[in-house]
């Protein structure tokens, strides 16, 4: 795990040329070209959306349906079952499925949505400025739903049935009971769920590469795609540039990371 | 259990004879086998051809071909990557070759191939190879691009004859879009994929090119005119398809004219060869319009190169004669339905009725700046920002200038 590490510190500090080849140490010039470049703080905004938007999302989808798994109906194991299909598929299948999915001429979601005359033309999702990071997070919150319901679930299946009595003794109604007693104690679940998708949602590539693949520029990019675009597909072509913001990138989740246990660790100590 | 464990411990012990064995067929260089690495033109012929290429050359000459057919899209990564780890492919097929030459990573045609390969290949392919007067990118085949139009749609919306001009493009194309609903005037691909080809058409066609002389004019005026044209093709007459700037060749463009919803498209031998076999479009071919003298196409060659490494020269040199036997390099460029490179195989493929219209174009069609390093790099930028000028509020100057101001950056870094 330090080979790859040490690696990635000892690109960033190198010159590469254009076919690959090393050329030298320059110490921290890439580090310098990197904060000059004009697209970086569009990337980190972009970056900031994204994972805030799908984070947020997904948990707040999957409490409710870690709720509705944890109840008991006929046939709640095929729908458990089926939870978990998105999570099965590969990224980039699903990505390229939704691209198709949101595609201008002939995507279904366009189909769908004019038969059923919500809008009265075709919208292009992927193309379209304002609703192509929109079409990205809701892709990302699909296949973040599935990891995040279990953990959830099994967080719910830790809580004793005693407290529920408990509470209706008290009078409690579902949305007190939900609120102050099934929350609190889902806390460690939620924290464990929220921490690695923070990190798994920062460090995704598929989807927004695959769905970002035709738009020119860096308009849309998260960090992760900025980063493989400088080493292999724009003009800079750059490995030691594209290592500089690995490091960075590196260097952000540990300080999100970091800042959110804190966070939360200082509520725990309040209360 | 005790059965469970000798088992596991059984399978733990072939793994580990099967790396070590694995591990001892030779390594780079050492003239027992050599690393192949081909971009992936097609599903179907591609890895056919080159699998038994190999194994003829291993036949002949006793050393292994470890072969990699690598798409498109990840060619160019893969390849630096092997780079980057010390561990380049000693035969490799790409669309550019001058970065690697001026890296001083190839040997040059003198050194690899024979004398009568060598004089065999036609005179503006082989200079598309050259690197400071030397050869080091062996063209491999070849394509151009040539005007496709849908014969019914054109008819049926009153258009008498495909347009010659650019005016003329632009009322069929109008008449086209006005025939009836959803349907497009002229399918115009400028996404990421190739940006810089359909590009290279419309420029020439108004007299611009790249470079003058030795310098880059990416942003001449002639150049931004045609932009301008071209976004006006887009927002202004709206005869395109939505979003031009974000639309790519393969599965945009192409895509929506196989399903008979576009009138004109610039297609290449490729798209010909899927039209028929779906038979689905009723298709013509012809020159492109011009707003010039006379048309102008773009030529496209990819290039054989060979890498430098201790003790291969002979098995490529081997492997570079048997791949440039007329025979072999006809059938592979054939059933890819690409053009010849050599003056062999435009006398073999002269008969092809299908390639007429492209191996007339051949002597009219200009390649792009291949042969100088920096093209790389322009290459990129144009397909990574060109879309942007094509959008409703883009500005065409403002992105050549753009372009223009970092491929002189490019070229003063290089010198």
């Amino acid at each position: 795990m330090l080979y790859p590490a040490a690696q990635l510190v000892l690109a960033s500090a190198s010159r590469y040329s254009v076919t690959g080849l090393y050329q030298g140490a320059v110490g921290t010039l890439n580090y310098r070209r990197l904060f000059e470049q004009e697209a970086l703080a569009t990337v980190l905004l972009n970056t900031l959306v994204w994972v805030t938007a799908v984070v947020g999302v997904t948990v707040v989808i999957s409490l409710a349906l870690a709720q509705l798994l944890d109840a008991s109906f006929p046939g709640r194991r095929i729908v458990r079952w089926a939870v978990i299909v998105p999570w099965a598929a590969s990224l980039i299948v699903t990505a390229k499925l939704f691209v198709w999915v949101y595609d201008y001429y002939f995507g279904a979601l366009n189909h769908v949505l004019i038969s059923l005359r919500v809008v009265a033309a075709p919208v292009d999702w992927l193309g379209n400025d304002a609703t192509v990071m929109g079409a990205m997070i809701a892709v990302g919150v699909f296949v973040s739903l599935p990891f995040t319901t279990y953990v959830l679930l099994a967080g719910l299946a830790t809580i004793p049935g005693d407290v529920y009595e408990a509470a209706r003794l008290d009078g409690a109604s579902t949305w007190q009971t939900y609120w102050s007693v099934t929350l609190p104690l889902l806390a460690p679940a939620l924290l464990v769920a929220t921490v690695l998708n923070l990190i798994y949602v920062f460090n995704s590539f598929p989807i927004v590469w695959t769905l970002n693949d035709r738009n020119p520029g860096f308009g849309h990019d998260t960090m992760v795609t900025y980063l493989y675009k400088i080493a292999f597909k724009s003009a800079l072509r750059d490995v030691g540039l594209a290592a500089a913001l690995g490091v960075l990138n590196v260097a952000l989740v540990l300080v999100a990371v970091l800042v959110y246990l804190r966070t939360v660790r200082w509520q725990d100590a309040e209360a | 259990m005790a059965l469970r464990r000798s088992l596991v411990a059984l399978l733990g012990l072939a793994g580990c004879l099967a790396l070590v064995y694995g591990g001892c067929s030779g390594g780079p260089g050492d003239g027992k086998s050599i690393k192949v690495v081909i971009a992936d033109y097609s599903k179907d012929n591609t890895k056919p051809f080159w699998q038994s290429l190999a194994a003829d050359y291993t036949k002949r000459t006793g050393v292994k071909v470890d072969l990699q057919v690598i798409d498109w899209n990840s060619i160019d990564q893969q390849v630096t990557t092997m780079i980057q780890n010390n561990q380049p492919p000693d035969v490799l097929n790409l669309n550019s070759f001058s970065s690697y030459a001026r890296d001083g990573l190839l040997y040059t045609a003198d050194e690899v191939l024979s004398p009568q390969t060598r004089a065999d290949f036609l005179p503006s392919f082989a200079q598309g190879g050259e690197f400071r007067g030397t050869l080091y990118g062996f063209p491999i085949l070849a394509s151009a691009r040539a005007f496709f139009y849908n014969k019914p749609l054109l008819a049926k919306a009153g258009v008498a004859a495909p347009p010659r001009t650019w005016s003329e493009l632009v009322a069929a194309a109008t008449k086209v879009r006005d025939s009836a609903p959803g349907l497009i005037g002229y399918a115009l691909p400028l996404g990421p994929e190739e940006a810089q080809a359909e590009w290279s058409i419309w420029m020439w066609n108004n007299g611009g090119d790249w470079k003058t002389a030795d310098r880059w004019t990416i942003n001449s005026d002639k150049n931004v005119q045609t932009l301008q044209f071209l976004a006006d093709l887009a927002n202004r007459h709206r005869v395109t398809q939505v979003n031009p700037g974000k639309t790519n060749r393969t599965d945009g463009a192409f895509q929506l004219f196989k399903d008979g919803k576009v009138g004109m498209v610039i297609g290449f031998s490729p798209l010909a060869a899927q039209l028929d076999a779906e038979g689905k479009v009723e298709y013509g071919v012809t020159a492109m319009p011009t707003n010039a003298d006379a048309p102008v196409t773009l030529g496209v060659e990819d290039y054989l190169m060979a890498f430098k490494k201790k003790d291969n020269r002979d098995a490529v040199r081997q492997f570079l004669d048997l791949y440039y036997q007329p025979d072999n390099i006809t059938r592979w460029i054939t059933a890819e339905g690409f053009l010849p490179v050599t003056k062999a195989g435009v006398e073999r493929m002269s008969g092809n009725a299908k390639l007429r219209p492209y191996l007339d174009a051949l002597p009219r069609a200009r390649l792009a700046p291949t042969t100088d390093p920096v093209w790389d790099k322009v290459k990129l930028d144009v397909q990574q920002n060109l879309g942007l000028a094509v959008q409703p509020g883009g500005n065409p100057r403002q992105v050549l200038d753009a372009l223009q101001q970092r491929a002189t950056a490019a070229a003063e870094e290089r010198k």
